[in-house]
């Protein structure tokens, strides 16, 4: 099923949480709503969901209004942060709720809800667990049985509020890598929300980054990542450096090192930033770019994050690059030392709208 | 595994420590053993024989019969009002929310005699309405319609009071999650937030119960003592008691702390036979409190 948003608005109190939202979200895609906390992003899943009623806009199912269509009626699986499963059942009976509750005449017969929930309950890997209580179960296989009691009405969208927020960081990997193969075998439309730049990059086909109740951009994951349109998507989507430019006689400058021409740089406005990853910072001899001296070198796996303080910066405020592994090995750079920086690439923005 | 440390740290205890729990220990004999084993020691003081004479008269029985009356009125009417008022005040956002709960505490704030004073002024032969029942022939000030009132009034936030946190804490996301498995809202409730909160309603109910059975100034306002009609039991034990028979007044007064006994032997029973919803209570209980830290 395809969902789509049309101006979709919605106001807490004095608290706009959500402004002229307009989404397209195709039959079959994985999305993710990727924003800071109080960006307005499990606000939209909700609306999505029918959890919460917009104040204005329209929430289309296959082309139709369906903005004031009760959340029974929708046919979504809703997945919650802290699972929400009901305490005083068991797996089984969890997993078998909405299958239960159906009016008679739709219900399956209790074989046939057997065999389905213990089908769903082994696609989640806890074909062991039905007789279990949730208490008695891993945060990751609380969320897992979670996932399967929401697959079991056969919904057409599955929605996920940050579904793995609440799970440590090896479990969160695995359910990642999981519900992207479940998603690719059961072909349903799934929307997650999550303030986890990572999981959005790892698991969507499409990111959407809420900021301030808007969108700031949406795409696919690496073309947001490398051209993002704005200083916050650049910012949230992963670590930068931050350094003034300066103009000088219409060229413009980091530091030493010329980046004319600049294509964003208004030769009027003084006050741009540039923008820079630290895989995008090359680290060379001294004599090369601009001369920077080593403070920390850190090493994390197959990277090392060498912090270097540029000459001419204020020195509480290294830049921070990666190189790696192996070409550390080779050159064995070490804190104090003196060295060259040049850098990759770069993305100029004015700093007015910078701060956002 | 907590128990058990907590069994040595008793053991190894300080000084400080038994102190402690032997001025707790001391303090709870005095003032709650101590009067309760006395009630029991005067109703039985002039013998058994004595005590049965005195539980089988007509009018204690008729009391008995009363006060039992009113409880099975008074605690299912706020039982379900109780269920409702918490469950509107802890789920939804509503204007005047915080108005409704301070009128759920108001039968705590006023006093039960002017609780019965109300139904007096309302219902009383001099009173707002007073003419109207008088012309119909409707007795309800000293008659049982207004010993149930005023027994409603009184123990109206008990159930209410007990769930709204309980509730609260458990946020709305099992509903939620069960209205978008398909569930009607009817079905949320009989299958997901009743059970979730069943060990509240029950506490919640207990209190009421003890409450209803044992209440005296309001009830006394509004009973008028005709002996055999509106006496309920604290009032046929005060109306004893006052005519100095001390053996009656106290096997009645034992028949009364016998129910309120049984409620907590239900109560407990309810737990034992249910270790599993404790348990998953407790959890429930350790999650919420987890969450806030």
């Amino acid at each position: 099923m395809s969902i789509a948003l049309r101006g979709i608005a919605k106001q807490f109190g004095e608290f706009a949480a959500v402004k002229d939202i307009d989404l397209d979200v195709p039959t079959g895609a994985l999305i993710a709503l990727l924003g800071p906390s109080g960006c307005g992003k499990t606000t939209l899943l909700r609306i999505i969901a029918g959890l919460e009623t917009p104040d204005e806009g329209q929430v289309l199912f296959d082309g139709r209004d369906a903005t004031l269509w009760p959340i029974r009626d929708r046919n979504v699986g809703f997945v919650f942060q802290h699972y929400a499963l009901f305490r005083h059942m068991s797996v089984f009976e969890n997993v078998a709720f909405g299958l239960k509750v159906k009016p008679r005449r739709e219900r399956p017969s209790s074989a046939e809800m057997r065999r389905k929930v213990q089908s769903l309950l082994e696609l989640v890997q806890l074909g062991w667990a039905g007789d279990r209580y949730p208490a008695q179960l891993s945060g990751g296989q609380r969320q897992r049985v979670a996932l399967a009691r929401a697959l079991a009405v056969d919904p057409d969208v599955l929605l996920l509020d940050e579904p793995f927020g609440a799970l440590d960081s090896q479990v969160r990997h695995e359910l990642r890598r999981w519900l992207r193969r479940l998603h690719d075998e059961l072909h349903f439309t799934s929307i997650f929300v999550t303030h986890d730049q990572q999981e959005a990059i790892e698991v969507a086909d499409t990111i959407v980054v809420l900021n301030r109740g808007r969108i700031e951009q949406s795409g696919v994951p690496g073309e947001v990542y490398d051209l993002p349109t704005s200083a916050f998507v650049h910012r949230f989507l992963g670590q930068v450096n931050e350094l003034p430019v300066h103009l000088r006689d219409g060229r413009a400058y980091l530091g030493p090192i010329d980046i004319s021409p600049a294509a964003d740089v208004r030769t009027g406005d003084a006050n741009n930033i540039a923008l820079i990853r630290p895989h995008e910072i090359e680290i060379g001899p001294e004599g090369m770019g601009w001369p920077a001296t080593v403070v920390a070198v850190r090493v994390i796996g197959p990277i090392v994050r060498l912090e270097v303080c540029a000459q001419g910066l204020p020195t509480n405020e290294p830049l921070e690059a990666e190189i790696s592994r192996e070409r550390y090995e080779g050159e064995r750079f070490s804190v104090g030392q003196t060295v060259g920086l040049r850098f990759r690439r770069w993305q100029v923005y004015p700093a007015s709208g910078a701060a956002a | 595994m907590a128990a058990a440390e907590a069994r040595i740290d008793v053991r190894r205890a300080a000084p400080g420590r038994l102190l402690l729990i032997a001025a707790a220990l001391l303090f709870l004999g005095l003032f709650l053993v101590l009067p309760l084993l006395a009630v029991f020691v005067q109703a039985l003081a002039k013998g058994v024989s004595a005590y049965v004479a005195a539980i089988s008269d007509p009018m204690a029985w008729a009391a008995v019969k009363l006060t039992l009356t009113v409880a099975a009125i008074a605690v299912p009417f706020n039982l379900v009002f109780g269920v409702a008022a918490a469950w509107a005040i802890a789920k939804f956002e509503f204007r005047g929310k915080n108005t409704l709960i301070t009128l759920i505490d108001l039968p705590f704030a006023v006093s039960p005699v002017i609780a019965g004073l109300i139904f007096i002024l309302l219902f009383g032969s001099h009173g707002w309405f007073g003419g109207y029942l008088k012309a119909h022939h409707i007795r309800v000030v000293f008659a049982v319609p207004g010993i149930v009132l005023a027994t409603i009034f009184v123990t109206f936030p008990f159930i209410a009071r007990e769930l709204i946190p309980v509730m609260q804490a458990q946020g709305k996301d099992d509903e939620e999650s069960a209205l978008s498995l398909g569930a009607t809202g009817w079905q949320t409730f009989w299958r997901v937030t009743l059970p979730n909160i069943r060990w509240g309603l029950m506490y919640g109910v207990l209190l009421c119960n003890a409450r209803a059975m044992g209440e005296f100034g309001a009830v006394s306002v509004v009973s008028g003592h005709v002996r055999g009609l509106t006496n309920t039991m604290p009032l046929h034990v005060e109306i004893l008691y006052n005519e100095y028979n001390y053996t009656a007044a106290f096997a009645v007064a034992s028949l009364l702390a016998l129910l309120a006994l049984l409620t907590l032997v239900g109560k407990s029973f309810l737990e034992w036979r249910q270790p599993e919803l404790k348990h998953a209570a407790r959890l429930a209980h350790d999650r919420t409190r987890r969450e806030k830290t």
